[in-house]
Protein backbone atom coordinates (compact mmCIF):
# COMPACT_ATOMS: atom_id res chain seq x y z
CA UNK A 1 0.00 0.00 0.00
CA UNK A 2 1.38 3.33 -1.02
CA UNK A 3 1.63 5.95 1.67
CA UNK A 4 -0.30 9.11 0.95
CA UNK A 5 1.99 11.31 2.94
CA UNK A 6 5.75 11.50 3.15
CA UNK A 7 5.57 13.08 6.58
CA UNK A 8 6.54 10.56 9.24
CA UNK A 9 3.67 9.39 11.39
CA UNK A 10 3.94 9.91 15.11
CA UNK A 11 2.81 7.86 18.09
CA UNK A 12 2.26 9.28 21.54
CA UNK A 13 3.11 6.98 24.46
CA UNK A 14 1.48 7.84 27.76
CA UNK A 15 2.45 6.19 31.07
CA UNK A 16 3.23 7.56 34.51
CA UNK A 17 5.79 4.81 35.16
CA UNK A 18 9.19 5.75 33.61
CA UNK A 19 10.21 2.09 33.29
CA UNK A 20 7.06 1.21 31.38
CA UNK A 21 7.56 4.23 29.18
CA UNK A 22 11.12 3.13 28.49
CA UNK A 23 10.04 -0.40 27.56
CA UNK A 24 7.30 0.89 25.27
CA UNK A 25 9.72 3.28 23.62
CA UNK A 26 12.20 0.48 22.94
CA UNK A 27 9.46 -1.80 21.69
CA UNK A 28 8.23 0.70 19.13
CA UNK A 29 11.57 2.24 18.24
CA UNK A 30 11.80 0.22 15.04
CA UNK A 31 8.31 0.78 13.54
CA UNK A 32 9.44 3.86 11.62
CA UNK A 33 7.38 6.42 13.48
CA UNK A 34 8.33 9.45 15.47
CA UNK A 35 7.74 8.61 19.14
CA UNK A 36 6.43 11.20 21.60
CA UNK A 37 6.15 10.54 25.33
CA UNK A 38 3.99 11.89 28.12
CA UNK A 39 4.30 11.12 31.85
CA UNK A 40 0.74 12.02 32.78
CA UNK A 41 -2.71 12.91 31.45
CA UNK A 42 -2.17 16.68 31.39
CA UNK A 43 0.97 16.29 29.32
CA UNK A 44 -0.76 13.84 27.01
CA UNK A 45 -3.53 16.37 26.27
CA UNK A 46 -1.09 19.19 25.76
CA UNK A 47 1.16 17.23 23.39
CA UNK A 48 -1.83 15.91 21.46
CA UNK A 49 -3.10 19.43 21.05
CA UNK A 50 0.21 20.63 19.61
CA UNK A 51 1.56 17.62 17.74
CA UNK A 52 -1.61 15.75 16.61
CA UNK A 53 -0.11 12.25 16.77
CA UNK A 54 -1.46 9.52 14.48
CA UNK A 55 -1.93 7.04 17.31
CA UNK A 56 -1.96 7.17 21.12
CA UNK A 57 -1.01 4.36 23.48
CA UNK A 58 -2.64 5.34 26.71
CA UNK A 59 -2.16 4.00 30.24
CA UNK A 60 -5.35 3.98 32.31
CA UNK A 61 -4.23 4.26 35.93
CA UNK A 62 -2.39 7.55 36.32
CA UNK A 63 -2.39 10.17 39.05
CA UNK A 64 -4.32 13.33 38.14
CA UNK A 65 -6.25 12.93 34.91
CA UNK A 66 -6.51 9.19 34.27
CA UNK A 67 -6.48 7.51 30.87
CA UNK A 68 -10.28 7.27 30.62
CA UNK A 69 -10.60 11.01 31.16
CA UNK A 70 -7.85 11.78 28.63
CA UNK A 71 -9.70 9.65 26.08
CA UNK A 72 -13.03 11.29 26.88
CA UNK A 73 -11.54 14.76 26.42
CA UNK A 74 -9.83 13.84 23.15
CA UNK A 75 -13.02 12.36 21.74
CA UNK A 76 -15.04 15.46 22.65
CA UNK A 77 -12.94 17.76 20.47
CA UNK A 78 -13.44 17.37 16.69
CA UNK A 79 -9.75 18.07 15.95
CA UNK A 80 -8.58 15.13 18.06
CA UNK A 81 -11.64 12.87 18.00
CA UNK A 82 -10.36 10.82 15.07
CA UNK A 83 -6.96 9.98 16.56
CA UNK A 84 -7.02 6.26 17.38
CA UNK A 85 -6.42 5.44 21.05
CA UNK A 86 -5.18 2.07 22.30
CA UNK A 87 -5.54 1.55 26.04
CA UNK A 88 -2.63 -0.07 27.76
CA UNK A 89 -3.13 -1.17 31.32
CA UNK A 90 -2.62 -3.84 33.89
CA UNK A 91 -6.36 -3.93 34.35
CA UNK A 92 -7.52 -7.04 32.62
CA UNK A 93 -11.18 -7.13 33.50
CA UNK A 94 -13.69 -7.30 30.68
CA UNK A 95 -15.51 -4.41 32.30
CA UNK A 96 -12.47 -2.15 31.98
CA UNK A 97 -11.94 -3.15 28.38
CA UNK A 98 -15.57 -2.45 27.56
CA UNK A 99 -15.40 0.91 29.30
CA UNK A 100 -12.31 1.88 27.30
CA UNK A 101 -13.85 0.79 24.01
CA UNK A 102 -17.10 2.58 24.81
CA UNK A 103 -15.11 5.76 25.32
CA UNK A 104 -14.02 5.45 21.71
CA UNK A 105 -10.71 3.56 21.99
CA UNK A 106 -9.92 1.30 19.02
CA UNK A 107 -8.15 -1.39 20.98
CA UNK A 108 -6.98 -2.56 24.38
CA UNK A 109 -3.72 -4.24 25.34
CA UNK A 110 -3.23 -5.81 28.76
CA UNK A 111 0.08 -5.43 30.57
CA UNK A 112 2.44 -7.20 30.80
CA UNK A 113 2.42 -7.12 27.01
CA UNK A 114 4.27 -9.05 24.34
CA UNK A 115 6.38 -6.62 22.28
CA UNK A 116 5.41 -8.37 19.03
CA UNK A 117 1.73 -8.01 19.86
CA UNK A 118 2.11 -4.29 20.57
CA UNK A 119 3.96 -3.76 17.28
CA UNK A 120 1.38 -5.75 15.31
CA UNK A 121 -1.56 -3.88 16.81
CA UNK A 122 0.11 -0.50 16.37
CA UNK A 123 0.78 -1.26 12.71
CA UNK A 124 -2.79 -2.42 12.15
CA UNK A 125 -4.28 0.73 13.65
CA UNK A 126 -1.86 3.02 11.87
CA UNK A 127 -2.87 1.39 8.58
CA UNK A 128 -6.58 1.71 9.34
CA UNK A 129 -6.08 5.34 10.36
CA UNK A 130 -4.08 6.07 7.22
CA UNK A 131 -6.72 4.49 4.96
CA UNK A 132 -9.48 6.33 6.76
CA UNK A 133 -7.70 9.63 6.23
CA UNK A 134 -7.16 8.76 2.59
CA UNK A 135 -10.84 7.93 2.04
CA UNK A 136 -11.86 11.15 3.75
CA UNK A 137 -9.46 13.25 1.74
CA UNK A 138 -10.63 11.65 -1.53
CA UNK A 139 -14.25 12.21 -0.52
CA UNK A 140 -13.51 15.88 0.27
CA UNK A 141 -11.75 16.23 -3.05
CA UNK A 142 -14.66 14.64 -4.93
CA UNK A 143 -17.20 16.84 -3.17
CA UNK A 144 -15.09 19.86 -3.92
CA UNK A 145 -14.89 18.94 -7.58
CA UNK A 146 -18.64 18.39 -7.77
CA UNK A 147 -19.18 21.75 -6.14
CA UNK A 148 -17.00 23.39 -8.77
CA UNK A 149 -18.94 21.57 -11.51
CA UNK A 150 -22.16 22.75 -9.91
CA UNK A 151 -20.94 26.35 -9.87
CA UNK A 152 -20.03 26.13 -13.54
CA UNK A 153 -23.46 24.68 -14.25
CA UNK A 154 -25.22 27.52 -12.48
CA UNK A 155 -23.37 29.88 -14.81
CA UNK A 156 -24.70 27.95 -17.81
CA UNK A 157 -28.30 28.66 -16.84
CA UNK A 158 -29.89 31.93 -17.98
CA UNK A 159 -28.90 34.70 -15.58
CA UNK A 160 -32.27 36.34 -15.87
CA UNK A 161 -35.51 35.61 -17.61
CA UNK A 162 -36.39 37.70 -20.66
CA UNK A 163 -39.33 40.09 -20.77
CA UNK A 164 -41.82 38.62 -23.21
CA UNK A 165 -44.84 40.56 -24.49
CA UNK A 166 -47.94 39.37 -22.68
CA UNK A 167 -46.24 36.29 -21.22
CA UNK A 168 -45.13 36.32 -17.60
CA UNK A 169 -42.45 33.75 -16.91
CA UNK A 170 -40.89 32.08 -13.87
CA UNK A 171 -38.50 29.20 -13.31
CA UNK A 172 -37.67 27.00 -10.35
CA UNK A 173 -34.44 25.02 -10.48
CA UNK A 174 -32.71 22.94 -7.84
CA UNK A 175 -30.22 20.11 -7.98
CA UNK A 176 -30.35 17.11 -5.66
CA UNK A 177 -26.64 16.61 -5.03
CA UNK A 178 -24.06 19.18 -5.97
CA UNK A 179 -23.98 18.84 -9.74
CA UNK A 180 -27.16 18.06 -11.63
CA UNK A 181 -28.52 16.93 -14.96
CA UNK A 182 -31.50 19.26 -15.36
CA UNK A 183 -31.23 22.10 -17.81
CA UNK A 184 -33.47 24.87 -19.02
CA UNK A 185 -32.81 27.69 -21.41
CA UNK A 186 -34.69 30.44 -23.18
CA UNK A 187 -33.62 32.09 -26.41
CA UNK A 188 -35.02 34.99 -28.36
CA UNK A 189 -35.89 34.16 -31.96
CA UNK A 190 -36.81 36.49 -34.82
CA UNK A 191 -40.24 38.09 -35.07
CA UNK A 192 -41.18 37.96 -31.40
CA UNK A 193 -40.73 34.21 -31.12
CA UNK A 194 -39.14 32.60 -28.06
CA UNK A 195 -37.61 29.18 -27.62
CA UNK A 196 -37.96 27.33 -24.30
CA UNK A 197 -35.87 24.24 -23.70
CA UNK A 198 -36.25 22.00 -20.67
CA UNK A 199 -34.10 18.89 -20.46
CA UNK A 200 -33.06 16.21 -18.01
CA UNK A 201 -29.94 14.06 -18.29
CA UNK A 202 -30.37 10.49 -17.03
CA UNK A 203 -28.50 9.92 -13.79
CA UNK A 204 -26.92 12.39 -11.40
CA UNK A 205 -23.64 13.99 -10.45
CA UNK A 206 -20.71 14.42 -12.81
CA UNK A 207 -21.85 12.25 -15.76
CA UNK A 208 -25.24 13.99 -15.88
CA UNK A 209 -23.56 17.38 -15.52
CA UNK A 210 -21.31 16.72 -18.51
CA UNK A 211 -24.31 15.80 -20.64
CA UNK A 212 -26.16 18.87 -19.44
CA UNK A 213 -23.21 21.15 -20.31
CA UNK A 214 -22.88 19.48 -23.69
CA UNK A 215 -26.57 20.05 -24.45
CA UNK A 216 -26.22 23.68 -23.40
CA UNK A 217 -23.25 24.19 -25.72
CA UNK A 218 -25.08 22.54 -28.63
CA UNK A 219 -28.29 24.46 -28.03
CA UNK A 220 -26.54 27.82 -27.98
CA UNK A 221 -24.39 27.11 -31.01
CA UNK A 222 -27.27 26.00 -33.27
CA UNK A 223 -26.27 27.20 -36.72
CA UNK A 224 -28.68 29.95 -37.75
CA UNK A 225 -32.10 30.11 -36.13
CA UNK A 226 -35.14 27.92 -36.29
CA UNK A 227 -38.67 28.31 -35.05
CA UNK A 228 -39.32 24.65 -35.83
CA UNK A 229 -39.00 22.75 -32.53
CA UNK A 230 -38.54 19.40 -34.28
CA UNK A 231 -35.49 20.70 -36.14
CA UNK A 232 -33.86 21.76 -32.89
CA UNK A 233 -34.40 18.35 -31.27
CA UNK A 234 -33.17 16.60 -34.44
CA UNK A 235 -30.02 18.67 -34.29
CA UNK A 236 -29.42 18.04 -30.59
CA UNK A 237 -30.05 14.32 -31.07
CA UNK A 238 -27.69 14.04 -34.00
CA UNK A 239 -24.83 15.37 -31.88
CA UNK A 240 -25.76 13.80 -28.54
CA UNK A 241 -25.92 10.34 -30.16
CA UNK A 242 -22.17 10.56 -30.61
CA UNK A 243 -21.45 11.11 -26.92
CA UNK A 244 -24.35 10.15 -24.67
CA UNK A 245 -24.24 6.34 -24.85
CA UNK A 246 -25.14 4.55 -22.59
CA UNK A 247 -26.91 7.52 -21.07
CA UNK A 248 -29.56 9.80 -22.61
CA UNK A 249 -31.25 13.12 -22.24
CA UNK A 250 -34.98 13.80 -22.18
CA UNK A 251 -35.99 17.16 -23.62
CA UNK A 252 -38.94 19.30 -24.55
CA UNK A 253 -38.55 22.26 -26.84
CA UNK A 254 -41.34 24.79 -27.21
CA UNK A 255 -41.39 27.81 -29.49
CA UNK A 256 -43.77 30.55 -28.42
CA UNK A 257 -45.06 33.05 -30.92
CA UNK A 258 -45.84 36.07 -28.77
CA UNK A 259 -47.72 37.76 -31.63
CA UNK A 260 -50.15 34.93 -32.26
CA UNK A 261 -50.02 33.49 -28.73
CA UNK A 262 -49.32 30.03 -30.07
CA UNK A 263 -46.98 27.43 -28.69
CA UNK A 264 -45.44 24.78 -30.93
CA UNK A 265 -43.68 21.96 -29.18
CA UNK A 266 -41.67 18.84 -29.74
CA UNK A 267 -41.03 16.28 -27.03
CA UNK A 268 -38.31 13.66 -26.57
CA UNK A 269 -39.00 11.60 -23.47
CA UNK A 270 -39.92 14.55 -21.26
CA UNK A 271 -43.18 14.53 -19.25
CA UNK A 272 -46.20 16.00 -21.04
CA UNK A 273 -46.59 19.76 -20.67
CA UNK A 274 -49.49 20.94 -18.54
CA UNK A 275 -51.92 23.66 -19.40
CA UNK A 276 -54.48 25.52 -17.34
CA UNK A 277 -57.32 26.81 -19.49
CA UNK A 278 -58.71 30.00 -18.00
CA UNK A 279 -61.96 29.70 -19.93
CA UNK A 280 -62.58 26.15 -18.71
CA UNK A 281 -61.08 26.63 -15.25
CA UNK A 282 -59.27 23.34 -15.48
CA UNK A 283 -55.77 21.98 -15.98
CA UNK A 284 -54.82 19.07 -18.19
CA UNK A 285 -51.74 17.26 -19.40
CA UNK A 286 -51.55 18.42 -22.98
CA UNK A 287 -51.66 15.42 -25.34
CA UNK A 288 -48.48 15.74 -27.27
CA UNK A 289 -46.98 12.77 -29.13
CA UNK A 290 -43.25 12.48 -28.76
CA UNK A 291 -40.16 10.44 -29.48
CA UNK A 292 -37.69 8.65 -27.25
CA UNK A 293 -35.00 10.72 -25.47
CA UNK A 294 -32.04 12.39 -27.13
CA UNK A 295 -28.71 10.61 -27.44
CA UNK A 296 -29.91 7.04 -28.01
CA UNK A 297 -30.07 6.70 -31.79
CA UNK A 298 -31.16 8.75 -34.82
CA UNK A 299 -34.93 9.17 -35.18
CA UNK A 300 -36.37 7.19 -38.07
CA UNK A 301 -39.50 9.30 -38.10
CA UNK A 302 -39.91 13.04 -38.15
CA UNK A 303 -40.36 14.34 -34.63
CA UNK A 304 -44.04 15.27 -34.23
CA UNK A 305 -44.82 18.93 -33.54
CA UNK A 306 -47.92 19.84 -31.57
CA UNK A 307 -49.40 23.29 -31.67
CA UNK A 308 -51.48 24.85 -28.94
CA UNK A 309 -53.32 28.14 -29.00
CA UNK A 310 -53.11 30.07 -25.77
CA UNK A 311 -55.64 32.60 -24.49
CA UNK A 312 -55.42 35.32 -21.88
CA UNK A 313 -55.23 33.79 -18.41
CA UNK A 314 -53.95 30.41 -19.64
CA UNK A 315 -51.01 28.91 -17.80
CA UNK A 316 -48.36 26.73 -19.44
CA UNK A 317 -46.15 24.49 -17.32
CA UNK A 318 -43.23 22.23 -18.18
CA UNK A 319 -41.23 20.39 -15.54
CA UNK A 320 -38.76 17.56 -15.05
CA UNK A 321 -39.75 14.26 -13.44
CA UNK A 322 -37.76 15.05 -10.28
CA UNK A 323 -40.85 17.03 -9.25
CA UNK A 324 -43.60 14.51 -10.06
CA UNK A 325 -41.49 11.55 -8.96
CA UNK A 326 -40.55 12.91 -5.57
CA UNK A 327 -40.97 10.31 -2.83
CA UNK A 328 -41.89 10.46 0.84
CA UNK A 329 -40.54 8.16 3.54
CA UNK A 330 -43.47 5.73 3.05
CA UNK A 331 -42.36 5.20 -0.53
CA UNK A 332 -45.38 7.04 -2.00
CA UNK A 333 -44.83 9.09 -5.12
CA UNK A 334 -45.96 12.72 -5.47
CA UNK A 335 -47.36 12.20 -8.96
CA UNK A 336 -48.48 14.41 -11.86
CA UNK A 337 -52.05 14.63 -10.54
CA UNK A 338 -51.02 16.75 -7.57
CA UNK A 339 -49.12 19.11 -9.86
CA UNK A 340 -52.18 19.35 -12.11
CA UNK A 341 -54.47 20.00 -9.18
CA UNK A 342 -52.32 22.85 -7.90
CA UNK A 343 -52.08 24.33 -11.36
CA UNK A 344 -55.89 24.20 -11.55
CA UNK A 345 -56.58 25.72 -8.16
CA UNK A 346 -53.75 28.15 -7.40
CA UNK A 347 -54.87 31.64 -8.38
CA UNK A 348 -51.66 33.59 -7.70
CA UNK A 349 -51.02 36.23 -10.38
CA UNK A 350 -47.30 35.89 -10.44
CA UNK A 351 -45.91 32.69 -11.98
CA UNK A 352 -43.17 32.76 -9.36
CA UNK A 353 -45.79 32.45 -6.62
CA UNK A 354 -47.49 29.54 -8.37
CA UNK A 355 -44.19 27.66 -8.60
CA UNK A 356 -43.44 28.43 -4.96
CA UNK A 357 -46.83 26.96 -4.02
CA UNK A 358 -46.16 23.81 -6.06
CA UNK A 359 -42.71 23.34 -4.50
CA UNK A 360 -44.08 24.00 -1.01
CA UNK A 361 -46.66 21.27 -1.61
CA UNK A 362 -43.98 18.89 -2.92
CA UNK A 363 -41.84 19.55 0.16
CA UNK A 364 -44.83 19.04 2.45
CA UNK A 365 -45.54 15.73 0.74
CA UNK A 366 -41.89 14.59 0.90
CA UNK A 367 -41.92 15.42 4.62
CA UNK A 368 -38.19 16.12 4.90
CA UNK A 369 -37.12 13.16 2.75
CA UNK A 370 -34.52 14.83 0.50
CA UNK A 371 -34.95 14.82 -3.27
CA UNK A 372 -32.89 12.18 -5.07
CA UNK A 373 -33.32 13.86 -8.44
CA UNK A 374 -33.02 17.41 -9.74
CA UNK A 375 -36.20 19.45 -9.98
CA UNK A 376 -36.89 22.07 -12.62
CA UNK A 377 -40.14 23.84 -13.54
CA UNK A 378 -40.92 26.59 -16.01
CA UNK A 379 -44.28 28.35 -15.93
CA UNK A 380 -45.69 31.00 -18.26
CA UNK A 381 -48.91 32.93 -17.71
CA UNK A 382 -50.56 34.59 -20.72
CA UNK A 383 -51.71 38.15 -20.03
CA UNK B 1 -35.47 -4.27 -5.59
CA UNK B 2 -35.23 -7.98 -6.17
CA UNK B 3 -33.86 -9.50 -9.34
CA UNK B 4 -34.16 -13.15 -10.31
CA UNK B 5 -32.70 -14.77 -13.36
CA UNK B 6 -33.36 -18.18 -14.88
CA UNK B 7 -32.99 -19.90 -18.18
CA UNK B 8 -35.63 -22.10 -19.75
CA UNK B 9 -36.00 -23.47 -23.29
CA UNK B 10 -33.25 -21.17 -24.54
CA UNK B 11 -34.84 -18.04 -23.11
CA UNK B 12 -33.16 -16.04 -20.38
CA UNK B 13 -35.93 -14.75 -18.11
CA UNK B 14 -35.13 -11.86 -15.78
CA UNK B 15 -37.70 -10.90 -13.16
CA UNK B 16 -37.36 -7.49 -11.54
CA UNK B 17 -39.46 -6.70 -8.48
CA UNK B 18 -39.89 -3.52 -6.46
CA UNK B 19 -38.20 -0.26 -7.40
CA UNK B 20 -35.68 0.04 -10.19
CA UNK B 21 -34.21 3.49 -9.54
CA UNK B 22 -30.89 5.30 -9.21
CA UNK B 23 -30.07 3.30 -6.05
CA UNK B 24 -30.87 -0.17 -7.34
CA UNK B 25 -29.99 0.18 -11.03
CA UNK B 26 -26.21 -0.39 -10.66
CA UNK B 27 -26.91 -3.85 -9.20
CA UNK B 28 -29.55 -4.58 -11.84
CA UNK B 29 -27.20 -3.40 -14.56
CA UNK B 30 -24.55 -5.85 -13.41
CA UNK B 31 -26.95 -8.82 -13.20
CA UNK B 32 -28.45 -8.04 -16.61
CA UNK B 33 -25.03 -7.60 -18.19
CA UNK B 34 -23.84 -10.95 -16.84
CA UNK B 35 -27.06 -12.66 -17.90
CA UNK B 36 -26.74 -11.43 -21.48
CA UNK B 37 -23.16 -12.53 -21.90
CA UNK B 38 -22.27 -15.54 -24.00
CA UNK B 39 -24.68 -17.24 -26.37
CA UNK B 40 -27.88 -15.66 -25.09
CA UNK B 41 -29.99 -14.32 -27.94
CA UNK B 42 -33.48 -14.40 -26.44
CA UNK B 43 -34.27 -12.50 -23.27
CA UNK B 44 -37.55 -11.85 -21.50
CA UNK B 45 -38.06 -9.36 -18.68
CA UNK B 46 -40.92 -10.19 -16.33
CA UNK B 47 -41.89 -6.81 -14.88
CA UNK B 48 -45.22 -7.82 -13.31
CA UNK B 49 -43.98 -6.89 -9.84
CA UNK B 50 -41.97 -3.83 -10.86
CA UNK B 51 -43.52 -0.97 -8.89
CA UNK B 52 -41.42 1.96 -10.01
CA UNK B 53 -38.95 2.67 -12.76
CA UNK B 54 -36.80 5.80 -12.94
CA UNK B 55 -34.73 7.03 -15.86
CA UNK B 56 -31.75 5.13 -14.42
CA UNK B 57 -33.91 1.99 -14.64
CA UNK B 58 -34.85 2.78 -18.24
CA UNK B 59 -31.15 2.96 -18.97
CA UNK B 60 -30.65 -0.61 -17.69
CA UNK B 61 -33.40 -1.93 -19.99
CA UNK B 62 -32.13 0.17 -22.87
CA UNK B 63 -28.66 -1.31 -22.35
CA UNK B 64 -30.14 -4.82 -22.57
CA UNK B 65 -32.05 -3.93 -25.76
CA UNK B 66 -28.92 -2.50 -27.39
CA UNK B 67 -26.92 -5.57 -26.46
CA UNK B 68 -29.57 -7.86 -27.95
CA UNK B 69 -29.65 -5.80 -31.13
CA UNK B 70 -25.87 -6.01 -31.38
CA UNK B 71 -26.08 -9.81 -31.13
CA UNK B 72 -29.01 -9.92 -33.52
CA UNK B 73 -31.11 -11.35 -30.70
CA UNK B 74 -34.61 -10.69 -29.38
CA UNK B 75 -35.83 -8.97 -26.24
CA UNK B 76 -39.29 -8.42 -24.78
CA UNK B 77 -40.62 -6.73 -21.65
CA UNK B 78 -43.68 -8.40 -20.16
CA UNK B 79 -46.64 -7.67 -17.90
CA UNK B 80 -45.92 -4.04 -17.06
CA UNK B 81 -48.25 -2.45 -14.51
CA UNK B 82 -50.18 0.68 -15.51
CA UNK B 83 -47.69 3.07 -13.91
CA UNK B 84 -44.64 1.52 -15.56
CA UNK B 85 -46.45 1.18 -18.89
CA UNK B 86 -47.27 4.90 -18.77
CA UNK B 87 -43.60 5.73 -18.15
CA UNK B 88 -42.74 3.74 -21.29
CA UNK B 89 -45.38 5.50 -23.34
CA UNK B 90 -44.64 9.04 -22.17
CA UNK B 91 -40.88 8.61 -22.46
CA UNK B 92 -41.12 7.15 -25.95
CA UNK B 93 -39.28 3.98 -24.94
CA UNK B 94 -42.07 1.73 -26.24
CA UNK B 95 -40.72 2.40 -29.73
CA UNK B 96 -37.27 1.16 -28.71
CA UNK B 97 -38.10 -2.02 -26.78
CA UNK B 98 -40.94 -4.47 -27.57
CA UNK B 99 -43.57 -4.84 -24.85
CA UNK B 100 -45.93 -7.78 -24.34
CA UNK B 101 -49.12 -7.85 -22.27
CA UNK B 102 -48.24 -11.07 -20.48
CA UNK B 103 -45.34 -13.46 -19.98
CA UNK B 104 -47.10 -16.01 -22.24
CA UNK B 105 -47.44 -13.58 -25.13
CA UNK B 106 -43.87 -12.47 -24.50
CA UNK B 107 -42.62 -16.04 -24.93
CA UNK B 108 -44.58 -16.29 -28.18
CA UNK B 109 -42.96 -13.11 -29.46
CA UNK B 110 -39.54 -14.56 -28.82
CA UNK B 111 -40.20 -17.85 -30.59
Amino acid sequence: MEKISTITESILLVDDNPTNLQVLFQTLDGVGCKLLVAKNGEMALSITDKARPDLILLDIMMPGIDGYEVCRQLKSVPATADIPVIFLSALGDTEDKVKGLQLGAVDYITKPFQPDEVIARVNTHLTIHRLKKEVESRKDQLEHELKVVSEVQQKLLPKQLPEIDGFKLAVHYETSRYAGGDYYDIIELPDNHWGFLIADAEGHSAPAAVLMAMTCALFRSYPGTTTDPSKMLQYLNEHLCKVADPSFMTALYAVYDANQKTMRLARAGQPLPMIYRFSEKQAIEFPCPGVYPLGIEPYEIEIPVTEMKLEAGDRFLVYTDGVSERFNAEGDIYGEKRVLQLLATNRADKPRDVLAAIMADVERFADKLPADDDQALLLGIVE
Amino acid sequence: MEIIQKEENGIVAITIKGRLDADSSPEAEKVVKDALEGQTTRVLFNLASLEYLSSAGLRVLLGAAKEMRRKDGKIVLCALNEFVKEIFEVSGFQSLIPIAESVESGIQELS
